[in-house]
């Protein structure tokens, strides 16, 4: 049926709006690539052979993509009389349930992501239906609120292969008013009035590049759409496509009328087979309608489109190279002028636009230009459309007003990472893009703003990267993606990102030198400043940026020869010693426990950790959170592991032979002096490991007795006394003097420290409380966590009184609330965020909850509230709603307005710790402005050429372990400078043990350690962890999947 | 229109400059050299190498000055920090896989990319190399690929399919992997390459060069028992010279010759004497085919690139050709022949050696047919089919001679003058002009017209297909008989004028085709460089070659006399037959 006229088209129109509104239930499933890649085919079957078999009179409809890919398979229920319901993560099972619902006239109550009420086509509108409003509204969803379908207005709704639907919601009326009421200039005018900028990537102006071409007179002319969507992560145009293929055609139909074109090629990439397909029968279609083809719509006008399948040439996105590939040529760009408006396909003038700026046109007509110009920005007017993917908890296709910022992106319309994981960067533009970093994702997205963070809009990828992934290896990966795509004409792009690529494979195999970031640095900039195509040009912007924001993983790389996320496999053995601070070898004492080495597991402990025993009960575990074993089940516990090897070590009476051993190692004496503030983790490591080495090491300490906040500030019920003095006395036999009770600058001067000792090493720790800033904080029966903790260690007498509030979430707030629990007190923590939020160790706050402290989820300090006599009675607390995601991941707290009192004796505050180091300004020692001490990342080097500093003090509050870690770095570093000789290795040696490894899963699921119970804690301070027994042990240990390591397989060279 | 005058600012300074220019080319006329290496006038604008980039006011990146045109209010800049580190960059990316084994290399000395690095100063460079070493292309009979010598500046493709449409070469693979290749990577011998060598003309490396064939040469040459002669083309006379280091088109034909002699060839004869032998050949079958309505127009075949492109491209045209060997052929077969007889030499013994223009006659002298003189010894010494011999043995460009002359210590410049040795050095100034384009035509003309009037010609210079137009005409009158010839150069041009054959619309009875632009004198084998300046210098001397020529045409020839009446007996004849003239063979282009 050719359509020739207004009435024929509007008749078309009205019968069709049965299919969008049928007086029958419909169900929709959503069968874009996405949705058929979750099984959407399968299920499709599944209700065809169930209406079929069951004769029901219910409509199957195919339809395309919605945008929620990770929700998918999506299914559309339609119920006359109801609103549109659109069901999410619906399987096979499903089938049966929704069928029945659907002949009862009930919705279905589970998988219902939202419901459509009515709908802007903005071609048409269509109201659904009021009712179940149970179910959100489709726009108050997260990842739908911030969005708006312009491009995407059919996709979802529609059957893509359906002309009728397509009419049906106001398709080809667009075209038939440019054909009937407008000259060819006249929609130039309307495309120049809109702003619209090309969505390929470069945004140049649509209508400009339409008036060039427009001007060109000739025989023959063409357009070209660009669907060769190359970047790794980006499918906006394969789903365009795929959901409304007509919007396509008829915006390159409007195109060509008014450029005078006669011919149209879509180029598309032949990995897209389900565009391809449903394209071709659009065009068959739209032919058969006579809105293509011959005298259109009666206008006289002609105009034809072919399909061009390219063979995948990321190049071919360039538009000289997807000419010459059109015309049978190798694909390779040639220097523009002339530009192919003045010489294109065939030597005919041509014009090329994205996909997605062709599918602006419709409505660019139908609504008008300044329509348009009412969403975005000046600059760039309407909405971009987004692949959002990689760490982001809600991936899919999203379209959304130019102008609108990365945050919204990332942390609205994304939730963030849905997990505990940060955020680290945002890779917008795919291989030619550059990664954004988190800090910056309030810049708004558009052309201007992305180039001046050296990235670029492209053609709309958006990879979400998060602290698991290494930038240097962003950076490689995107290069070698560019290198292999590379046409290899021009000598930038070709030897240029080989070199680019060779260099960053020197920093990811720690091979890397200075020398090596100046020539990154430098190829970049003259690679984009020479290359003769986009390609090449924007090729380098991974690099640059990811050198840019996050040069210090480079550092990394090249200094310490560490890839902190646990990428660039040259660089570590295990991912679990990657993770740890000190690095412990953790497979090796695995294996040599498994393998019954109980002497050899322990001195592998104890050369990597001079207090094995005590932190294996206090650790963070870093490790844990790394292990392979979880994929499978759960990470193996390597701390009570080594826990247990020093334990059993220490109550066999096993411990002198081996200290023995490691006394004998002791390299001769240097006579070098080394003086280092304070006994803390930090302090104790680095005089460890420098006495050793043969250093004569003093440490000051202003407490009577070494350990700082593992005596001071970690309850006995965690760390008994007697472990941790055990462990310190053997750094005292190694032969560390200690001097207590000093302090420098009052009982010594630093001037003598700087006299007497070839080093000083400052290791104060972050000990200070930071104080809470609400009125009422100085009150009498205010104390902060960390004084509170000492105080109980030293044996002082408190009296904290009945009720206890401390207000945190760290370790410390637990410690404190836990110890005050012990006291008798009823405790309640309070917490302006959620529980999943908190820092503090998962088992410590079991423990809280078990023991019986109590919980105040999103709740905040207000004031505290004194009696008559200026001591506590009470803290009124601001109740909390949970916000946004902010850029930490977490939801932001926000407050009610509604505040209510809670009475208490004691208020204890423990919101974070800050190093006090403001004495050390007097000898020239800088502070950064956090308070730390400013010190070199990999020198420990402070401004004072005598001073290192480690710890905490460096790096503010962390966890014993990594202070230690900082410490152990910081003694080979000081080793070297005073030496001038790599000497650090021969502190440690090599262990026999087997490299089998396991060919399947052993010692089954996770061992849990023996916990003291509930009865015999209270009121005492007896440890609560009891440690692994012999058999756990060993069956944890063989936990262990042995990855590293390292098997070597031959590959064939290609 | 082509006189406008636009305003430029050029480092800051105005200039008025003419309109159309690039901006390369305008900056060279007020006297900025501006680096470049891809680029080649006339031949190559493929824009890949990226160091002529200058900076254009406005401009989102460098621009390339090879390719864009300097317009109206443009300011340039030449140089700066950023495209002075661009260039350097970018040089350094090409030698990190270019071997740096100048000193051993045979363009050493000849490179431009030696040339630029040590213009741009380059010392250093923190790049290693990022791909294998690919095997060298020996396939071919006239030129050998050395490709990891390439730079890949896209010149010889480009001169192999915009000026001779021979589309014999081309990239292939992509990113790194790309490199210049044949066919299916079958190498230049396999595929439909006419050897015409101006690749190797244009490479700025030594990326593809002839086949090196000078120390079998200087064996044969130090070999008592050889007697090694050698004749040299008419166009060696013209550029030789340049190539030992004297000025362009500088005409060097007595030092050539002693310098020869010096070099220790035992006899040093001149290929213009079968160039005149060719004019009678050539010029009684064209007369023949004209009287009794053979196939025309019929077409020269001295250019051996040109008739393996016939071969290739256009073998139903075979017909056309003439059955005339070259001249360098002609020469092997009388020395192996008619000069053995009279000397008495075994023709075994006899070493024949071509000095040429060209990388095609190393193809040439070895196509099996190319052993008359095998032939037509054969059953006089009893020959075994092993025992065969080619009429020409080797061929050497005027390349290979310059590098032999400089390794035996020849003072080339100050040579003295002496003359070739007889009889197979004597000819006329038709044989001269055979180094240039339209030269074979006004030869032939000089000769036919006298042949068919019977009357000597006024004017025998024939300014009509001198020149260095693509295609030439002129309408002859041969008393009467009034004939239109054409004269083509290059095989882009050969192959329109064989296109108008195939399409039966070809009003020529006569033509003259050369494979390499300019003629011989423009050959694959010739000086590097060869650009059209110092192809219109060596024409010149040519052109005042033939002037200086007591003879000027070719049947006046007394040593071509004397070889009718003493062995040959007529042009056309029985032996002429046998020895002079030979058949062609049917080539696909895969």
């Amino acid at each position: 049926m050719k359509i020739s006229d207004l009435a024929k088209l509007n008749e078309l129109k009205e019968n069709a709006a049965k299919k969008i509104l049928p007086d029958k239930p419909y169900i929709a499933i959503g069968m874009g690539t996405c949705g058929i890649g979750r099984g959407a085919e399968l299920l499709f079957d599944n209700f065809e052979r169930t209406i079929k078999e069951r004769n029901l009179d219910i409509i199957l409809k195919k339809t395309g993509c919605f945008g929620f890919c990770s929700e998918e398979p999506l299914v559309n229920l339609y119920i006359p009389g109801h609103p549109l319901i659109i069901m999410h993560q619906v399987s096979e099972n499903d089938v049966i349930p929704i069928i029945t619902g659907v002949l009862k006239g009930i919705m279905p109550y589970r998988n219902v992501l939202c419901r459509i009420e009515e709908w802007d086509f903005i071609t048409g509108k269509f109201d659904f239906g009021k009712g179940l409003t149970d179910y959100p509204l489709w726009n108050e969803v997260p990842f739908f609120k911030w969005q708006k379908k312009i491009v995407l207005r059919n996709c979802g709704l529609i059957v893509p292969d359906d002309i009728e639907e397509y009419v049906a919601v106001g398709g080809y009326f667009p075209l038939f008013s440019a054909l009937n009421n407008m000259t060819p200039q006249s929609v130039i005018d309307e495309v120049k009035a809109s702003k619209l900028r090309g969505r390929g990537g470069a945004g140049f102006p649509t209508g400009v590049k339409w008036e060039l071409m427009a001007k060109v007179q000739a025989d023959q002319k063409y357009i070209i759409c660009n669907a060769d969507e190359g970047d790794p992560g980006a499918f906006m145009n394969r789903n365009e496509i795929e959901s409304d293929p007509f919007m396509l055609i008829e915006g390159m139909t409007i195109g060509a009328y008014a450029m005078g074109a006669s011919k149209g090629v879509v180029y598309i990439r032949a990995e897209y087979p389900l565009a391809v397909r449903r394209l071709k029968s659009a065009i068959l279609q739209a032919k058969e309608y006579g809105f293509l083809g011959e005298n259109i719509l009666n206008s006289g006008f002609n105009f034809d489109i072919d399909i061009v399948e390219g063979a995948g040439a990321f190049v071919c996105g360039e538009e000289t190279a997807l000419i010459h590939s059109i015309e049978g040529k190798s694909g390779r760009p040639t220097p523009r002028p002339p530009y192919p408006a003045e010489r294109g396909l065939y030597g005919k003038p041509t014009n090329i636009n994205n996909v997605e700026t062709w599918c602006n046109i419709p409505v660019v007509i139908s609504k008008g230009g300044s329509w348009f110009t009412e969403t975005g920005t000046e600059k760039s007017a309407g909405t971009k459309v987004f692949s959002l993917v990689g760490k982001v908890k809600n991936t899919g296709l999203i379209e959304l007003p130019l102008g609108s910022t990365l945050e919204t992106i990332v942390f609205k319309i994304g939730e963030g990472t849905g997990s505990q994981k940060r955020v680290k960067a945002v890779q917008t533009g795919g291989p030619s893009g550059g990664c954004i970093p988190v800090e910056y994702l309030s810049t708004p997205v558009d052309y201007e703003s992305l180039n001046s963070l050296g990235s670029i809009m492209g053609s709309g990828g958006m990879v979400v990267m998060d602290q698991d992934n290494c930038m240097v290896d962003v950076a490689r990966y995107f290069t070698e993606f560019s290198n292999g795509e590379s046409c290899g004409k021009c000598t930038p792009c070709r030897e240029g990102l080989a070199q680019t690529l060779k260099i960053i494979n020197k920093f990811t195999q720690g091979k890397a030198t200075v020398a090596d970031i100046h020539t990154l640095e430098e190829l970049g900039k003259v690679i984009k400043a020479t290359a003769l195509c986009g390609l090449g040009q924007t090729a380098p912007n991974p690099v640059l940026t990811t050198l840019r924001y996050f040069r210090d993983e480079y550092d990394h790389h090249m200094i310490e020869k560490k890839c902190e996320p646990g990428i660039c496999q040259d660089l570590f053995s295990a991912l679990c010693e990657n993770s740890c601070p000190l690095h412990m070898n953790i497979p090796r004492y695995l294996q040599l426990l498994k393998e019954d080495k109980l002497e050899d597991a322990f001195e592998s402990t104890l050369r990597d950790n001079p207090l094995p025993s005590s932190i294996g009960r206090i650790c963070h575990f870093h490790c844990q959170m790394k292990c392979r074993r979880e994929s499978i089940d759960a990470s193996v516990s390597q701390g009570d592991i080594h826990r247990y090897i020093s334990d059993t070590i220490y109550k066999e009476g096993k411990a002198p032979a081996v200290y023995e051993k490691i006394k004998k190692g002791r390299l001769p004496q240097t006579h070098k002096r080394i003086a280092i503030i304070g006994a803390g983790p930090a302090g104790l490591t680095a005089a460890y490991y420098l006495v050793r080495l043969g250093h004569d090491v003093t440490i000051f300490e202003s407490e009577s007795e070494a350990g700082g906040i593992l005596r001071w500030g970690i309850p006995k019920y965690r760390l008994p006394l007697e472990t941790l003095d055990f462990e310190i006395q053997f750094i005292k036999e190694l032969g560390v003097h200690f001097v207590f009770n000093t302090t420098i600058g009052r009982d010594i001067a630093f001037a003598d420290l700087e006299r007497d000792y070839n080093i000083v090493i400052v290791g104060i720790g972050a000990q200070s409380d930071i104080a809470l800033s609400v009125a009422g904080n100085k009150l009498d029966g205010v104390l902060s966590g960390m004084d509170f903790l000492k105080d109980v260690a030293k044996g002082k007498q408190l009296n904290i009184g009945r009720h206890v509030v401390v207000i945190g979430a760290g370790n410390v707030a637990i410690d404190a609330a836990r110890t005050a629990q012990r006291f008798g007190s009823e405790v309640t923590v309070v917490y302006r965020r959620l529980k999943s939020d908190m820092p503090a160790n998962k088992d410590e706050i079991k423990g809280a909850e078990m023991e019986g402290v109590n919980f105040l989820f999103l709740c905040n300090p207000k004031e505290i509230l004194a009696d008559t006599s200026d001591k506590v009675r009470g803290i009124e607390l601001m109740k909390m709603a949970s916000g946004d995601i902010d850029l930490s991941n977490r939801r932001k707290p926000v407050p009610t307005g509604e505040s209510f009192i809670l009475a208490c004796d004691t208020v204890i505050t423990a919101v974070g710790e800050e190093v006090e180091a403001g004495f050390l300004k007097e000898f020239g020692i800088k502070t950064n402005s956090n308070g730390n001490i400013s010190c070199d990342h990999f020198s420990f080097s402070t401004s004072h050429p005598k001073v290192y500093a480690i710890g905490d003090a460096v790096t503010g509050p962390a966890t014993a372990a990594e202070a230690m870690g900082i410490a152990k770095k910081a003694a080979e570093v000081i080793d070297f400078n005073l030496m001038n000789k790599r000497r650090f290795h021969k502190l440690f040696r090599g262990f026999e043990y087997s490299d089998e490894v396991p060919l399947k899963p052993e010692g089954g699921n996770r061992h849990y350690t023996f916990k003291r119970p509930l009865e015999e804690r209270i009121g005492n301070f007896k440890e609560i962890n009891l440690g692994y027994s012999k058999e756990q042990a060993y069956a944890e240990a063989s936990r262990c999947l042995r990855c590293d390591v390292r098997v070597i397989v031959n590959t064939e060279e290609e | 229109m082509e006189n406008k005058k636009i305003n430029i600012t050029v480092d800051g300074k105005a200039y008025q400059v003419k309109e159309g220019n690039t901006i390369l080319e305008t900056c060279k006329k007020i006297g900025i050299n501006i680096p470049s290496l891809c680029y080649l006038k006339d031949v190559s604008t493929n824009a890949s190498c990226a160091i002529c980039v200058v900076e254009v006011k406005g401009a989102r990146t460098l621009v390339r000055s090879c390719v864009s045109k300097a317009t109206e209010g443009m300011e340039i800049r030449t140089h700066s920090p950023e495209i002075n580190q661009a260039r350097m960059t970018n040089l350094e990316l090409i030698l990190a896989n270019h071997p740096k084994d100048c000193l051993i290399c045979e363009r050493n000395g000849n490179c431009e990319l030696q040339e630029l690095t040590a213009t741009l100063g380059i010392k250093e460079t923190p790049y290693g190399k990022t791909k294998p070493v690919e095997k060298n292309d020996t396939t071919s009979l006239s030129l050998t690929r050395i490709p990891e010598k390439c730079i890949l500046c896209g010149r010889c493709i480009a001169v192999c399919a915009d000026v001779q449409t021979v589309y014999a070469i081309d990239f292939a693979g992509r990113g790194l992997k790309t490199k210049v290749s044949t066919y299916r990577d079958k190498g230049l011998g396999n595929v439909a390459c006419t050897n015409c060598g101006q690749c190797a003309l244009v490479c700025p490396t030594a990326a593809i060069v002839e086949r090196d064939e000078s120390k079998e040469v200087f064996a044969d040459i130090y070999n008592p028992d050889k007697v090694v002669i050698v004749q040299t083309a008419p166009a060696i006379r013209v550029g030789i010279g340049e190539a030992m280091g004297m000025e362009q088109g500088a005409l060097v034909t007595g030092k050539m010759v002693s310098a020869l002699r010096k070099l220790g060839f035992d006899k040093v004869f001149d290929t213009q004497f079968t160039a005149d032998l060719t004019i009678m050949e050539e010029g009684f079958e064209l007369i023949s085919r004209i009287k009794n309505n053979g196939t025309l127009p019929m077409i020269t075949s001295c250019s051996p690139g040109w008739i393996k492109f016939i071969e290739h491209f256009f073998p139903k045209s075979l017909s056309h050709l003439s059955t005339c060997k070259s001249p360098q052929q002609m020469f092997g077969a009388v020395a192996k022949t008619y000069y053995a007889e009279k000397l008495n030499i075994d023709p075994r013994k006899i070493v024949v050696v071509s000095i040429m223009p060209c990388t095609a006659k190393k193809f040439e002298c070895k196509r099996p047919e190319m052993n008359s003189a095998f032939d037509y010894w054969k059953e006089k010494l009893n020959l075994a089919d092993k025992d065969n011999f080619f009429d020409v043995d080797y061929v050497l460009t005027t390349r290979e001679l310059a590098r032999m002359f400089k390794q035996t210590g020849i003072d080339f410049r100050h040579m003295p003058e002496e003359d070739f040795d007889h009889p197979l050095g004597i000819s006329t100034g038709a044989g001269v002009i055979f180094a240039a384009t339209g030269g074979v035509m006004e030869a032939a003309v000089r000769t036919a017209y006298e042949v068919i009037t019977g009357k000597p010609m006024e004017n025998i210079e024939l300014n009509v297909v001198r020149g260095f137009e693509g295609i030439k005409e002129a309408e002859l009158d041969l008393d009467g008989t009034k004939i239109k010839v054409a004269v083509a150069h290059t095989l882009k041009n050969a192959r329109v004028l064989l296109e108008q054959i195939e399409e039966g619309k070809s009003p020529y009875a006569f033509i003259e085709v050369m494979t390499c632009p300019g003629g011989c004198l423009g050959g694959g084998g010739q000086a590097i460089p060869t650009t059209w300046e110092i192809r219109q210098k060596r024409a010149d001397s040519i052109y005042k070659e033939d002037n200086l020529k007591a003879i000027r045409k070719s049947h006046e020839n007394p040593a071509i006399k004397a070889l009718y009446d003493e062995f040959l007996v007529e042009p056309l004849g029985h032996k002429s037959h046998e020895l002079l003239h030979t058949n062609y063979v049917e080539r696909g282009i895969y």
